[in-house]
């Protein structure tokens, strides 16, 4: 038996990016989050590029596997509630999830890779001005 | 091994949260099995520092 959840109060914000509000109980929860952010020195992007070719994305994740078989639990609800008197989130994003209620099985997994590109003759001595060098824009075709 | 758990009276006050995410939960509630992975990536191969060319594409590795 699992117990109840009493909030009382509850603000959400933003949610955004597949992120989810449960209210309520749920068996099993499966989030995926994938992301590529590439900054680059000037506005620039040239559609789909760098897709499924970074190992972050594909490498397999070790998971945990605790022997549970070995493991008696025993859990004793001497009060069957959980009581919350007020919730503000301001955001959830990518994939998150606010649950309120219980649950069985979470699993969840979040990949990111950060790039940062910038332009050849931009130095340390070039950082001081403030003016910034013509882009280099390649055909993009 | 024998593990026991006893849940006496939970009482929250107040819960702030800014920002939940990448996959994050925040729960409220019981849950018997929770596995949550995260691969984050900036390495120095990170920095480019050269002409602006598209990253390699699918196939074209």
């Amino acid at each position: 038996m699992k117990r109840t959840s009493m909030v009382e109060y509850f603000h959400g914000e933003t949610f955004i990016i597949s992120s989810v509000l449960q209210i309520g109980d749920s068996r099993e929860i499966t989030s995926r989050s994938r992301v590529l952010a590439v900054q680059r020195q000037y506005e620039l992007f040239f559609g789909s590029e760098g897709e499924g070719i970074f190992p972050t994305f594909t490498m397999p994740i070790p998971k945990l596997q605790a022997n549970r078989n070995r493991i008696s639990v025993q859990t004793l609800h001497q009060s069957p509630i959980i009581s919350v008197r007020s919730i503000r989130v301001l955001a959830a994003s990518t994939s998150a999830v606010v649950h309120i209620g219980s649950t069985s099985t979470v699993n969840a997994e979040a990949r990111i890779k950060h790039i940062r590109q910038l332009a050849p003759n931009f130095s340390a001595s070039s950082m001081k001005n403030t003016q910034t060098p013509t882009p280099i824009v390649k055909d993009e075709k | 091994m024998n593990y026991t758990v006893i849940n006496r009276d939970v009482h929250v006050g107040d819960i702030h949260v800014i920002a939940v995410t990448s996959s994050a939960i925040f729960l409220i509630g019981d849950a018997d099995v929770i596995n949550i992975a995260s691969a984050f990536d900036t390495p120095p191969e990170s920095l480019i520092i050269g002409p602006f060319v598209p990253l390699i594409q699918r196939g074209e590795q």
